[in-house]
C-alpha cells in the first residue's frame, strides 16, 4: 500500500542507523566481564546438577509432578504477561494520549503497584478475599456464604499482574513519549482514521517499548517465590524451595536449571518480537495531548480507579489494619522494630543502583551502537540472574563466597554483588533505550573537534542518556529494597533490612508487626518511583 | 502456697497436670484462654516483666528465675524445679556466632539477651533465617572451607540432622547432655531443647473432645472429617509428621492415609498458625498443627472455640524438638558447649515451657499446666535423626499431588 510506503519512509527518516562497523574491543572487554560475572553463580548450578545421575536427572524430568510445574510455570508466565499487557498498555496510552484530568495523578497512581513486594501483595489479597477475609466478613451477614477462590492458578494471576503490570506501563509511557507526533499527523493526513493510525504508525513505534516491559513481567513471573507460595500454585520456584528446604539441593540444582533453559526460551522469543522494529530510533519530543475523551472520560477514569484501588488500596488497606490490631497474634515478642532497619534498607539499594547502573553502561552502550553478535549476546547474558530464584542465586553465592572468596563472604559487598546479578537488565533496559535515541552522529561531532572516544561519551552522551540511566537506577532501587530471599541468605550478621525485619515477624505470625516496616518500605520505594517518573519529563532531545 | 492452689485449678474448673487427679482423658483442654492470653502478652512484653505469678523455685542467688519464666495460670502453678542451674555452671565469656532458625527465633533471642544480662562478658552475634536455609548454609560453608558459625540452633531437629549427616556437627560432652532422653541427642551430635508435639486443633462447636479419634491413621477415614480438614503441607512440622508416619507405618499405608485425606477434601494453608486459626474460627473443623500454634490463637482470642486433641503412639505424637549443635571448625568449640550447658538449666528451660508453650526436654522439667507431660502423650518410640530423611516423603508428597 503506497500511503504505508511513504509512512515508513518517513519512520526511516526520523530513525538513524547505528555505526555498527565500528570495532570497540576495549567497550567489548568491559562489557564481556560484566556479563561474565553475572552469569558466574551458574557455575555453582552446574556443579551441583552434575551429581544428579544422567538417569535420575531424566527420571526427575519426566515425572508427572515435574512435567505439571512446566506446564504450570509457563501457564502462569503467560498469562501473567498477557494481563500486563492488557493493562499496562491502554493505561499507558490513557496517560500519555488523552485528555485525562488529573493525568499526573493517575500515572504516580498506577506506577505505584511496582514497590509492593508480591510476598505482601498476596498476603494482603488472601487476607482480605481469602474465604474467612475482611470481605467474607464483610458480605457475611449479607448472606453471601462463599467468596470465589482466591487460591491457585486464578489468583496467583491475578495478585501478580497487578503488582508487576507497572513494568509494562512504564517503559511504554517510554517509548510513547518519545514517539514523535509528526508520523502520526502525516498518516492522517493520508487518509487513515484514528484508530487505525494508532494501529499502523503507533503501535510498531512502541511495540519495543511494550515488549521490553512484558519480558521484565515474564521473567518476574517466572522468578517469583512469594506469590504462587502464598496462593498455593505449583510453578518452579516453589518446587525448588520445597527441594532447598528438604536438603535436596541436587534435585533442587536441577530444577533451576530447567527454569534457566525456560527463561532462555523466553528471551529468544522476546528478541524476535521486540528487535526488529528497529527499536526505539524514532524520536520526538512533540507531545499532543488533545485527544479529548469525551463521554469516554467516565468509563476510562472508573477502570483506572478499580485498578489503583486493587493494586494499591488493597495492599496499604490491609497494612493499616494490621496496624490498628494489637494481640499477640499481632504484636509480639523479641522482635523490637528499629528505624535504621529503614537506613539499611535504603543504603544497600542505593548500592546497588550505582554498582548496577555503572555495570550497565558499557552493556547497554554496547548493545545498543553495535549489531555484533558478541554485543547481544552480553546483553542478553544479564537477564539470566533475572530470571534466577533469589534462594538459588543465594546459595551459589554461599559457596563461591565460602569457597573463594572468603573476605567478603557475609559483608555488604556480595551482597550488593547478589543484588547486581539480580536486577542489572532494569538498568541495562533503561540505559538502552536512552542510548539509542542519541544520534550516533553526535558523538562523531565531538570525536571530530578532538574529544576521546571516552570524553565524547562523557561530554555528549552521558548528559543525553541521564534520565534513562536514573529511571533504571531507580527501578534498581525499588526492587532491590523489596529483595527477600537473596537477602536473608547473605546479609551481614547483624545488619537487618526492613525485609528481614519483616520476614522475622511474618514468620512467628506476628502480622501486626510487619505492617510498620512494610509501609515504610513501600514510602521509600515510593520515593524513588517519583524520581523514577520525573525523569519521564526529560526526554533526549 | 495459697497462690499455688487458686492458680493450679483452671477457670474451667479442672486441674491441671501436675496434680494427683489427672482428668483420664489425654486430651486435655487448654486451660482458661483469659488466662492464657495474659500468659502469652506478659511473654512478649521483655525479658524483664518479669512474672507476678509463682514464687515456687525462685533461685536463691543471681539470676532470678522469674526473669527467665512467663506469667500466667499456669505458670503461678508451677511446682518447685530442681535440676542444674545457672549458678552451678561455669560463666559464659566471649563471643559466639550463632544461627538461628526462624519462627520462634524471636523469642530464642530474648533468652540469649537476658543471659548477656547475666554475664556482662559474653555476646552473641545472631543470624536468622529459616532452619533448611541455615542448615543448606552451614553445609555449603563447610563444603566451602568452613562455616561462619559457632553454634547452629534450629527449630527442627531434622535440620541439624542434615547438618549432622554432613559431617558438619561436633560431638557434645556426654555430661552436657545427660539429662536429656537419648532420641533427642543421637549420637550426641546435636541435643534438643524445647520440644513441640504434633496435635489436632478442633472446633468445639462442631467436635466434641470424644469424637477426635485416639488414632491419626482413622481422620483419613473418618466421615464426620470429610472436607473439614486443614493441613500446611508445604510447613516443615507437617513434612516432618508425613516423615513421621512413613517410617512407623511405611510408604503404603502413608500414601492411602494421604490419600483419604484427600479424596475426603481438605484445606491447605501456608503455616500452622493459620491452620489452627482456621479450626479456631469453623473454617475448619480440625487440623494438623504443632500443639503451640493453637494456644497463640486462644492468647489471641480468649473465647475462641478451639481445643487440641492428641492421638496415641503414632506419627500424630510426634515430639519435634528445637536442638543445637556445634559447628564443625569453630575455634569455640569449649564456649559453644558451655552455652549449651545453659540452655539445658532449670532457668532456660522454664523460659521455653512458660514463654513458648514448648515442652521442656530435661526430664522431670514439667510443661505449664494446661498440657498433658510427655508420658501422657504416648509419643511414639521413633528415632528423630531419621526425620531428616525428608526426600522420600516429598517424592510421596508429589506423588499423591499434595505438593
Amino acid at each position: 500500500m503506497a500511503t504505508e510506503d511513504r509512512i515508513e519512509r518517513v519512520a526511516e527518516q526520523a530513525a538513524r542507523e547505528s555505526d555498527d562497523d565500528e570495532s570497540r574491543p576495549g567497550l567489548t572487554l568491559v562489557a564481556g566481564a560484566v556479563a561474565a560475572a553475572v552469569v558466574s553463580p551458574v557455575a555453582w548450578l552446574l556443579l551441583r546438577a552434575s551429581e544428579v545421575g544422567l538417569d535420575q536427572a531424566l527420571d526427575l524430568m519426566v515425572r508427572p509432578t515435574a512435567v505439571q510445574v512446566l506446564v504450570n510455570s509457563l501457564l502462569l508466565v503467560v498469562l501473567v504477561t498477557a494481563g500486563s499487557v492488557l493493562l499496562g498498555v491502554p493505561m499507558a496510552v490513557l496517560t500519555v494520549r488523552a485528555d485525562l484530568p488529573f493525568e499526573r495523578f493517575w500515572t504516580v497512581a498506577l506506577a505505584l503497584p511496582l514497590v509492593v513486594p508480591s510476598y505482601i501483595g498476596a498476603f494482603a489479597y488472601v487476607s482480605a478475599f481469602g474465604p474467612r477475609g475482611a470481605l467474607a466478613d464483610v458480605l457475611a451477614p449479607l448472606g453471601v456464604e462463599r467468596l470465589p477462590a482466591i487460591y491457585g492458578l486464578e489468583g496467583t494471576v491475578l495478585v501478580l499482574t497487578l503488582f508487576v503490570y507497572p513494568y509494562v506501563f512504564l517503559t511504554t509511557r517510554a517509548s510513547l513519549l518519545s514517539f514523535d507526533e509528526s508520523l502520526f499527523e502525516a498518516a492522517r493526513t493520508l487518509g487513515h482514521t484514528r484508530r487505525e493510525a494508532f494501529r499502523r504508525v503507533v503501535l510498531p513505534r512502541i511495540l519495543p517499548g511494550i515488549t521490553a516491559g512484558a519480558l521484565l513481567v515474564a521473567l518476574y513471573a517466572l522468578s517469583d517465590f512469594g506469590t504462587p507460595a502464598i496462593m498455593h500454585f505449583d510453578v518452579f520456584t516453589r518446587s525448588i524451595y520445597v527441594e532447598y528446604t528438604n536438603f535436596g539441593r541436587d534435585t533442587a540444582a536441577l530444577l533451576s536449571l530447567q527454569l534457566l533453559a525456560v527463561t532462555a526460551v523466553i528471551l529468544a522469543v522476546e528478541s524476535r518480537v521486540g528487535r526488529d522494529q528497529g527499536d526505539y530510533a524514532s524520536r520526538g519530543s512533540r507531545r499532543v495531548r488533545d485527544r479529548s475523551l469525551g463521554w469516554w472520560t467516565v468509563p476510562a477514569l472508573a477502570a483506572l480507579a478499580l485498578v489503583a484501588v486493587l493494586a494499591l488500596g488493597v495492599p496499604l488497606g490491609v497494612l493499616f489494619m494490621w496496624l490498628g490490631r494489637s494481640g499477640p497474634a499481632y504484636a509480639g515478642g523479641g522482635f523490637a522494630f528499629e528505624w535504621t532497619y529503614g537506613l539499611n534498607s535504603a543504603y544497600v539499594s542505593a548500592a546497588a543502583a550505582l554498582v548496577s547502573t555503572l555495570a550497565a553502561l558499557p552493556v547497554a552502550y554496547l548493545a545498543a551502537r553495535s549489531r555484533s553478535r558478541l554485543a547481544a549476546l552480553f546483553e542478553r547474558a544479564t537477564y539470566v540472574g533475572y530470571a534466577m530464584p533469589g534462594i538459588v542465586l543465594g546459595l551459589a553465592l554461599v559457596y563461591l563466597g565460602a569457597t573463594h572468596v572468603r573476605s567478603v563472604y557475609q559483608t555488604l559487598p556480595l551482597l550488593v554483588f547478589a543484588y547486581v546479578v539480580r536486577f542489572l537488565p532494569q538498568a541495562v533496559g533503561a540505559t538502552r533505550s536512552s542510548v539509542l535515541q542519541v544520534d550516533p552522529r553526535l558523538t562523531d561531532a565531538a570525536r571530530t573537534l578532538g574529544q576521546s572516544s571516552l570524553g565524547a561519551f562523557r561530554r555528549v552522551t552521558l548528559p543525553l542518556i541521564a534520565p534513562g540511566v536514573v529511571a533504571g537506577a531507580a527501578l534498581v532501587f525499588l526492587t532491590t529494597m523489596k529483595e527477600l530471599p537473596a537477602t536473608l541468605l547473605l546479609h551481614p550478621t547483624g545488619f537487618e533490612t526492613l525485609v528481614t525485619y519483616i520476614w522475622g515477624v511474618q514468620e512467628a505470625g506476628y502480622y501486626g508487626q510487619a505492617a510498620l516496616p512494610a509501609l515504610a518500605l513501600v514510602a521509600l520505594s515510593a520515593v524513588s518511583m517519583l524520581l523514577l517518573l520525573t525523569q519521564e519529563g526529560k526526554d533526549v532531545k | 502456697m495459697e497462690r499455688d492452689e487458686r492458680d493450679r485449678i483452671g477457670g474451667d474448673g479442672r486441674i491441671p497436670s501436675d496434680g494427683r487427679q489427672r482428668t483420664a482423658s489425654r486430651r486435655r483442654l487448654l486451660g482458661t484462654g483469659a488466662a492464657l492470653g495474659a500468659a502469652a502478652l506478659a511473654g512478649c512484653l521483655g525479658p524483664f516483666d518479669g512474672g507476678d505469678g509463682g514464687d515456687g523455685g525462685t533461685g536463691t542467688g543471681s539470676p532470678e528465675l522469674d526473669t527467665f519464666r512467663g506469667s500466667g495460670a499456669q505458670v503461678g502453678g508451677r511446682p518447685e524445679l530442681s535440676g542444674v542451674r545457672i549458678d552451678d555452671l561455669p560463666p559464659l565469656e566471649g563471643s559466639l556466632d550463632v544461627y538461628i532458625g526462624g519462627g520462634e527465633g524471636g523469642l530464642y533471642l530474648d533468652l540469649l539477651e537476658i543471659l548477656q544480662d547475666v554475664y556482662p562478658d559474653f555476646g552473641v552475634v545472631p543470624r536468622q533465617a529459616p532452619s533448611a536455609q541455615l542448615a543448606n548454609t552451614i553445609i555449603t560453608e563447610v563444603e566451602g572451607g568452613g562455616s561462619e558459625a559457632d553454634l547452629f540452633w534450629s527449630i527442627d531437629a531434622g535440620s541439624l540432622g542434615a547438618v549432622a549427616d554432613a559431617g558438619a556437627t561436633v560431638q557434645l560432652p556426654a555430661d552436657v547432655v545427660e539429662n536429656v532422653p537419648e532420641n533427642f541427642r543421637p549420637d550426641r551430635q546435636w541435643v534438643g531443647v524445647a520440644g513441640r508435639a504434633r496435635s489436632i486443633p478442633y472446633n468445639t462447636e462442631q467436635f466434641s473432645a470424644d469424637e477426635i479419634p485416639d488414632d491419626v491413621m482413622a481422620l483419613a477415614t473418618d466421615d464426620r472429617f470429610s472436607g473439614g480438614l486443614g493441613w500446611a503441607p508445604t510447613y516443615g512440622a507437617f513434612q516432618a509428621f508425613v516423615t513421621a508416619m512413613r517410617v512407623l507405618e511405611g510408604r503404603e499405608t502413608t500414601k492411602e492415609w494421604l490419600e483419604g485425606i484427600l479424596d475426603g477434601g481438605v484445606t491447605e494453608y501456608a503455616n500452622e498458625f493459620l491452620v489452627s486459626d482456621a479450626a479456631a474460627v469453623g473454617e475448619t473443623g480440625a487440623g494438623f498443627a504443632n500443639h503451640y500454634y493453637a494456644l497463640r490463637v486462644k492468647a489471641a482470642r480468649p473465647s475462641a472455640p478451639v481445643d487440641l486433641a492428641f492421638t496415641r503412639g503414632d506419627a500424630g505424637a510426634l515430639i519435634n524438638a528445637s536442638a543445637v549443635g556445634v559447628v564443625e571448625g569453630t575455634g569455640k568449640r569449649e564456649l559453644a558447649q558451655r552455652l549449651v550447658r545453659h540452655l539445658l538449666t532449670v532457668e532456660a528451660q522454664e523460659f521455653f515451657a512458660t514463654r513458648t508453650f514448648a515442652y521442656p526436654m530435661v526430664e522431670d522439667h514439667p510443661p505449664v499446666g494446661g498440657l498433658p507431660t510427655i508420658d501422657e502423650l504416648e509419643t511414639p518410640d521413633l528415632d528423630l535423626a531419621k526425620l531428616s530423611d525428608v526426600e522420600p516423603t516429598l517424592e510421596l508428597l508429589q506423588e499423591v499431588g499434595v505438593l
